[in-house]
């Protein structure tokens, strides 16, 4: 119990660093000056941010505790949620973004799809995260991906 | 307590047989409150001269694949709960006294008596000329040449004199040893055939009349509390020219013995006896071959036996208010019989009365089930869910003593039981057979309704109430067999109460 703990918290604590260090993040994986600019500009780091790490989260809570079956419990099954939680963080954020930019009549589609390109990493890994978080206390899916 | 229980001749075997799968199951005395009595520990004593029978190996295998399962699970607690709960252990193994020499079997070695003609065991040849004539006025030709390793043959004439040896046995001598105040003693036989219908009264006698014999605990077991189960006729045999053994004479035989019991075991103010079982069915059986001995004796299981292997558990959980006096003597017989709520020929859990169904029908489905789950389900489980929890079930565990005996040879000897229940007369029709759906397996019971449809039972349900029972226990301290089966125990009683209708 105590060990599942400790997972608990350091992932809670990889996410806040992750939130708290979301342009050093973003720009190691995409960089350009214009684009990054009026994404601080106009606060879309965090939107980015916020999106991706509830994404991530989110589907980890899903998969674990309300999918949480015996049918749907093997590695293969995770990484499928892996692949789904990947591509869709990329897109919910890219539309949110894309929108606040056209409200601002800017125009950064290709340079929003670039980024994007980088957040499928941290979406990734924000769920491998939040998987091994939460996933002690699933019934049937907490030796999913690796047994304990 | 101890229940030593002396299983007599063939029937006794069969018997023996049918309470080794109830407490396979989990089925254990229960007290007047229906509560498990604690502390009972079973001694199996096999009785029979009749080596090679078919129904005696196949019981003692079982016996012997059970200890050991047994063993595993609990190791030498006496207390358990679930499968294999029931501890069986063999006189040899509680013996202390190192001065007799005993097999560690659950067979009593009757010595001479497996071995000799009847003729050469009471000295035939050398009788005066006058002891002959009326040692043949009281034994048939057939009778004197029985080479009695194939046992009576129905003759218990013969049983009543061969084995009157037993108690000068070491086998007895060591069951006086271990013999102790607070345990009991229960016999189960046939009054149709000849070892169990001579060897019930003479074993009686010869514990009642301890005082004259040179052994320990003489009082303790001249006040002991003993129960014995009677079975009456219940199965039919084929015609043959060779009449030893006759359908026609069970009734007769039956009769005579009813008239010497009553003389000498249960009469009105006969305390030798303290409970007395009958069970018997006029309805016929299927006929089974007929072999006095010498092909082995392999007889279909049939319900009666089943029915049989209540009765010491019920003795079991008697009160001993009911079997003693305050002063510690036993009280006169008591007499039980049973009976069916319906009477049809195929019997399931609806046609048993309240009172027994509430005693094996949750045992009995769980063991069930868990038989079609090692069957169709667990192995592909392994690696998944709560067998990753510690103690870890590995592949490798599908190679152990224990998956192989549990799996392949006590759940073989299981669905063999089960079948020739099935196909005998009565049919026991407790769950359908060659059926794996879970759904379907239990017979005149169906799964609950839902909003929608009916609720499902499968591998799957299991795993997923299995995984969670893991997650919330902590079996750190147990084996990985104890894990599989009490998680699946447990994991059943809830499954049963939700999802299938409630029978009881």
């Amino acid at each position: 119990m105590k060990r599942n703990l400790i997972f608990l918290i350091a992932g809670i604590l990889v996410t806040i660093v992750f939130f708290l260090m979301r342009e050093d993040a973003y720009n190691a994986l995409y960089y350009s000056s214009g684009f990054n600019d009026q994404l601080w500009n106009l606060g879309l780091y965090e939107t980015a941010t916020l999106i991706t790490i509830g994404m991530a989260w989110g589907a980890a809570a899903i998969y674990y505790y309300a999918i949480n079956s015996v049918r749907f419990d093997r590695w293969w099954h995770w990484l499928a949620v892996l692949a789904v939680v990947a591509l869709l963080t990329p897109i919910v954020s890219y539309l949110v973004i894309s929108h606040a930019f056209s409200d601002a009549g800017l125009d950064y589609q290709l340079e929003t799809f670039s980024f994007e390109l980088g957040n499928v990493v941290w979406s990734a890994l924000l769920f491998v995260v939040a998987s091994f978080s939460m996933r002690w206390w699933s019934s049937n899916c907490r030796h999913t991906p690796i047994p304990q | 307590m101890r229940l030593f229980l002396f299983a007599i001749g063939g029937t006794g075997s069969r018997v023996l047989k049918s309470l080794i799968m109830l407490s396979a199951a989990g089925v254990r005395p229960v007290d007047e409150n229906g509560q498990p009595v604690p502390n009972v520990e079973i001694v199996p004593v096999i009785i029979d001269p009749h080596k090679s029978n078919e129904d005696l190996k196949r019981t003692e295998a079982l016996l012997t694949q059970y200890r050991m399962l047994r063993q595993r699970l609990y190791g030498n607690r006496l207390n358990a709960e679930g499968f294999f709960a029931t501890r069986f252990v063999t006189l040899r193994e509680i013996m202390s006294d190192s001065s007799i020499q005993l097999n560690d079997t659950f067979i009593f070695n009757l010595g001479a008596v497996e071995r000799e003609k009847f003729r050469d065991f009471i000295g035939y040849d050398t009788m005066n000329e006058a002891n002959q004539a009326l040692t043949s006025l009281l034994f048939a030709d057939y009778q004197l040449e029985n080479k009695m390793n194939i046992g009576f043959v129905g003759s218990p004439n013969i049983g009543s004199v061969a084995l009157n040896e037993i108690k000068d046995s070491d086998e007895f001598k060591a069951f006086a040893n271990v013999f102790n105040a607070g345990d009991r003693i229960f016999f189960i036989s046939s009054i149709f055939g000849g070892t169990g219908a001579a060897g019930f009264p003479i074993m009686v006698k010869n514990i009642r009349q301890a005082a004259n014999l040179d052994i320990n605990n003489r009082d303790v077991l001249r006040r002991a509390p003993i129960g014995g189960l009677t079975v009456l006729p219940y199965f039919n045999i084929e015609h043959n020219e060779d009449r030893r053994i006759d359908k026609a004479d069970f009734i007769v035989k039956t009769q005579s013995a009813l008239y010497y019991y009553k003389d000498t075991l249960t009469g009105a103010n006969d305390s030798n006896l303290n409970t007395i079982f009958y069970v018997g069915d006029q309805e016929v059986s299927k006929p089974y071959v007929y072999d006095p001995g010498e092909h082995g004796q392999r007889n279909r299981a049939h319900l009666v036996e089943l029915v049989g292997a209540l009765a010491p558990l019920k003795f079991a959980g008697l009160p001993i208010s009911k079997l003693s006096d305050p002063d510690g003597f036993p009280l006169p017989t008591s007499a039980y019989e049973f009976a069916l709520d319906k009477d049809e020929r195929n019997v399931n859990f609806l046609t048993l009365r309240a009172a027994t169904r509430r005693l094996v029908y949750e045992p009995l489905v769980k063991f069930h089930l868990f038989f079609l789950y090692l069957r169709t389900g667990f192995s592909c489980m392994i690696g998944q869910g709560f067998t990753e929890d510690s103690p870890k079930i590995k592949r490798d565990f599908l190679a152990s003593q224990f998956h192989r005996t549990l799996s392949e040879d006590f759940m073989r000897a299981y669905a063999e039981w089960l079948a020739e229940m099935h196909d005998n007369n009565r049919s026991v029709n407790l769950f359908a057979m060659g059926e794996t759906d879970m759904n379907r397996a239990i017979t005149g019971v169906t799964t609950r309704r839902s909003l929608l449809w009916n609720k499902s039972v499968d591998n799957n349900v299991f795993k997923a109430e299995m995984n969670r029972l893991s997650r919330d226990s902590n079996y750190g301290d147990h084996s990985a067999e104890f894990k599989l089966l009490d998680l699946f125990n447990r994991a059943a009683t809830r499954i049963i109460a939700d999802r299938y209708e409630n029978i009881n």
